[in-house]
């Protein structure tokens, strides 16, 4: 697992990159229009890695193979037999060309999660607005009868602390009410036993690339929160979340952004289809 | 010389071209704003502004006294141009009566509300709300556990609806005909809201709107010596919460899911992080982390109910909202929720008129108390809450109609707006004292200290009829007014208890209305806060009073013998009994109560008598929190009524409104109405 985690935080270095500054556009466009450009580019995209790693003459050769089979069923439809082996036929060859997109699948997983998980940075949440209240939670590591450390958040001007340090002693996790007071992108600090930790944290009112979570060592926790380092397996401190506001759209709103891009992206490449001879 | 006349010529067509450019593109925005203009308010009233504001149960005397000590300088201003005057209130001087007298302009004849609580006749005795019914549906498709009801073809299942039980025409409709906009926030006595059948109409509906659990508004309350279980009481629940390790787990009750046969209510899991240390708490809830001290709230947690249906159908989801109150961590930890209000973002039930106008609203001001009665009196009744938690409650209820207020002002242009306080009512209800007298749960000075919240009250409210004067000076018609005034609770009237002590209601040992009462020893009961009724042969089911000569004879006895009632120290109970064949005319009184009990100052019926039960004493200390009240008679509560412009009529009244408004606008006054233009 340590390696598996390894692996994402090395893609994540390059997601990181290239998301960060090719994605950028995001923070100063309408969401709506941003969504839109990027679903439609990563449907052509794909479209095309979909072109140059899948059997393009197999799967118009099953292709033909179906349209044959439904003109069959036309043809034939007085005769039973005829019409029910069509239907077999067409079943089969459905099932060939579902087994020709697996290697393309295979192909683009990866490179569409580190997609994915770059989108949602601006996408699944919104930032705190000045003045704006968010709960952060630190989660200890060591299990429920280890002692706990002690945890300062360290003042700072981007935040102010509300109500906290409260201690959910079952979860081992310490919350902070904090309340925004600067925009623009802020390290928070926490002092853990003499040890600094840091958390970034966006305020603003337009789109910002935001980390909900500091994650730990875990490679699937590392994959869905790109932005920052993941805490060593040995680190007191597990993960650091800060409960940011759901962005209420249904185009580049929370968990709606994902619906939309899929959309997008898939009308975006069936129209592009016959201009990148594409078969699918 | 051809250049010189191209660019002559060229210099004069642009010209020509500008002018005529700008010429049509004022043409065009004059005559799209005139077409505009025209589609919006085929109107008379060529951009009248009228304002009404209600404060539900402002008081004259107490009104009149701070004006007189300048503590109300903007309605003394009202005052001095001629604009105040005591406004007479509904016969019986209850809120949903008294609305609806203002909404048509006439008296319960008119609409058919007499009190808070109705009884079908055919059902002897079967009480109900009497402003809205919900009324079952017919027909459903049995699947396993699940009811399903299918409203369209081929099953054409009747769903269960809440039907609005207010009769007659409300005034607005008249606006609404005549193309003049009208705009309502929180009126009272209109849930569900009344159609708008020409678009100029909107309404947030006010009192009578309910919670998710269909009530009028039930809190919840945890902590660690609460009842096992969960054990109803009246407006709460109260459940305990028990600690493993910091942390409990406990429900908050939600609606009903009406999918299954039997009908279970719904819930939602949260946990509860104790942090003594800290004196604060994490709650835990549908994936949210709210952070409080001890003594402080929430802001509005949105709340999905899950109603699951059989397996081929998608579940559906009732959104509510709620706030949660942590008042104590340790060494007992309580903590309160409000009832759970229907969430204005994606309201479950029509609440407004449109639909939409809830959502417009939310999507300006986020959520807020959508529930008809929102200042937690019950709480306070039944000790959740302290005198001081209350009053803060009520304070941010406050907070939150100014902030809907300042919304209503920018959103509005011309015609009529509503907008209604209630917190002059139920903080009155709560907090009222205005004598010497014991009251009943506070020592002297806190009843004055607590009393003193109603004057500040007073003077904020007047604050905002001052910030209104100048914002729109006499370029609108103010009204400022309120249903009914204010009195002590000190005593209270068992009015069941007289009867059966009279023998007018049998048997002699009986507890409860609904229990024991032997209905062939009965000749009138009481039902609701001032109604009596006579047990009439062939209007209730279990009549034994023949009309005519028998039924008149026992009014007329009724109506002495309760007019001469006195208390132990020789004062008079009674006011004055009304009778309702006289008191009322219209096409609605198959519900009216034969008589109705108009109480003296400083008495109500007792809390039993609204139940139906029965106690041995028939006068007795009023206990509770709710100290004050303004169910006694009509001549006793009278409300207020300010104007920015003088008020000719002497004695105005509820019904008196409705025409003055219509008059201001130009429209005829409908001789449904009984009221006449105040001006």
């Amino acid at each position: 697992m340590d390696i598996l985690v390894q692996i994402v935080t090395c893609l994540n270095r390059t997601a990181n990159a290239l998301g960060r500054y090719l994605l950028a556009p995001i923070g100063w466009l309408p969401g709506w229009f941003s969504m839109t450009i990027v679903s439609a580019m990563t449907g052509v995209l794909l479209l095309v890695v979909f072109k140059y790693t899948s059997n393009q003459k197999a799967i118009r050769r099953v292709r033909d193979k179906i349209k044959a089979h439904l003109l069959e069923m036309k043809l034939f439809k007085e005769s039973a037999a005829v019409t029910l082996r069509a239907q077999g036929r067409v079943f089969l060859s459905v099932s060939r060309l579902l087994s020709l997109s697996i290697v393309p699948m295979c192909v683009m997983l990866v490179p569409v999660c580190l997609l994915m998980a770059q989108l949602a940075l601006w996408y699944q949440s919104r930032p705190l607005r000045v003045g704006e209240g968010a709960v952060i939670t630190l989660k200890l590591g060591g299990c429920g009868e280890s002692s706990w450390p002690n945890v300062i958040f360290e003042t700072n001007p981007a935040a102010d602390v509300v109500v906290g340090p409260v201690r959910v002693q079952r979860k081992r996790e310490i919350c902070w009410h904090v309340r925004a007071r600067q925009a623009g992108y802020h390290q928070i600090r926490f002092q853990v036993d003499h040890e600094t930790t840091e958390k970034e944290l966006a305020v603003g009112d337009h789109y910002m690339r935001l980390a909900r979570k500091r994650p730990s060592w875990n490679w699937l926790e590392t994959l869905l929160h790109p932005s920052e380092k993941p805490f060593p397996p040995d680190a007191a401190v597990q993960s650091i979340e800060i409960d940011y506001p759901d962005r209420a759209s249904y185009i580049s709103g929370t968990d709606w952004w994902v619906v939309y891009w899929f959309v997008i992206s898939m009308v975006a490449a069936w129209c592009f289809r016959p201009w990148l001879h594409v078969s699918i | 010389m051809a250049k010189s006349s191209i660019r002559k010529i060229s210099r004069r067509t642009v010209l020509k071209r500008s002018a005529i450019a700008v010429a049509a593109c004022a043409a065009g925005v004059g005559g799209g704003s005139f077409w505009l203009g025209r589609r919006k308010r085929n109107s008379t009233h060529l951009g009248k502004k009228v304002i009404v504001i209600g404060f539900d149960g402002m008081d004259p005397q107490l009104a009149r006294r701070m004006m007189d000590a300048g503590e109300l300088p903007n309605l003394a201003k009202l005052r001095q141009g001629g604009g105040f005057r005591q406004l007479g209130t509904s016969i019986p001087p209850q809120s949903p009566v008294a609305w609806a007298n203002f909404i048509n302009g006439a008296g319960p004849g008119s609409h058919g509300i007499f009190d808070f609580i109705h009884r079908h006749p055919s059902e002897q005795c079967a009480p109900f709300f009497s402003a809205a019914e919900t009324v079952s549906g017919k027909g459903y498709w049995d699947v396993g556990d699940y009811r399903l009801q299918l409203n369209f073809w081929p099953f054409n299942h009747k769903l269960p609806a809440t039907l609005l039980r207010r009769q007659g025409v409300p005034f607005w409709d008249y606006l609404d005909e005549a193309g003049i906009p009208s705009t309502f926030y929180d009126l009272p006595s209109n849930y569900p809201p009344s159609p708008s059948q020409h678009g100029n109409h909107r309404c947030l509906s006010g009192m009578g709107t309910p919670d998710m659990l269909g009530t009028y508004g039930t809190y919840q309350h945890f902590a660690e010596d609460g009842p096992q279980g969960t054990v109803n009481e009246g407006g709460g629940k109260r459940t305990q919460l028990i600690f493993q390790q910091e942390t409990a787990k406990a429900h908050l009750v939600g609606p009903e899911n009406q999918f299954l046969k039997e009908s279970t209510p719904t819930s939602v899991e949260f946990l509860v992080h104790r942090d003594r240390q800290a004196n604060a708490a994490v709650i835990e809830v549908q994936g949210r982390k709210i952070l409080l001290e001890s003594g402080s709230w929430s802001p509005w947690i949105r709340l999905d109910f899950n109603l699951s249906t059989p397996a081929f159908v998608p579940d559906e989801t009732a959104h509510g909202i709620c706030r949660f109150y942590l008042q104590e961590v340790a060494p007992n930890f309580r903590l309160y929720v409000t009832p759970i209000n229907i969430d204005p973002s994606d309201p479950a039930i029509q609440m407004a008129e449109p639909d939409s106008f809830v959502q417009d609203i939310s999507d300006r001001l986020g959520l807020f108390y959508t529930a008809g009665f929102q200042e937690d009196h019950k709480a306070l009744s039944n000790g959740v809450f302290s005198d001081d938690e209350f009053v803060r409650q009520a304070g941010m209820v406050l907070e939150e109609r100014l902030a809907l207020l300042d919304y209503a002002l920018q959103d509005y242009e011309d015609g009529l707006l509503f907008f209604y306080f209630s917190s002059t009512d139920l903080q009155s209800h709560m907090l009222w004292w205005n004598n010497n007298d014991k009251h009943p749960t506070r020592s002297e000075s806190e009843a004055k200290k607590y009393f003193g919240n109603i004057r500040q009250l007073y003077q904020r409210l007047d604050g905002v009829v001052g910030d209104l004067l100048a914002r729109y000076g006499n370029r609108a018609t103010l009204f400022v007014m309120s249903d009914h005034g204010f009195a002590n609770f000190g005593r209270q009237f068992n009015l069941n208890s007289y009867l059966r002590y009279h023998g007018y209601l049998g048997r002699p040992e009986c507890t409860s209305l609904f229990r024991d009462v032997d209905w062939s020893q009965t000749a009138a009961y009481g039902l609701g806060i001032n109604g009596l009724y006579l047990n009439l042969k062939g209007r209730e089911r279990d009549g034994i009073i023949e009309p005519g000569d028998q039924q008149e004879a026992i009014l007329q006895e009724l109506t002495q013998r309760l007019e001469s009632v006195r208390d132990v120290n020789g004062q008079q109970v009674i006011h004055h009994v009304h009778r309702t064949d006289k008191a009322y005319s219209g096409s609605a009184t198959a519900l009216a109560p034969d008589l109705v009990v108009g109480y003296c100052r400083g008495y109500r019926a007792s809390w039993a008598t609204c139940l139906g039960d029965l106690t041995d004493e028939i006068l007795l200390d009023n206990d509770s929190a709710w100290s004050a009240d303004h169910c006694a008679d009509v001549a006793e509560v009278p409300g207020v009524l300010f104007s920015n412009r003088t008020i000719d009529m002497a004695n105005p009244a509820l019904v008196d409104l409705a025409p003055s408004i219509l008059n201001e606008f130009g429209l005829p006054i409908p001789s449904s109405m009984e009221g006449k233009n105040i001006f």
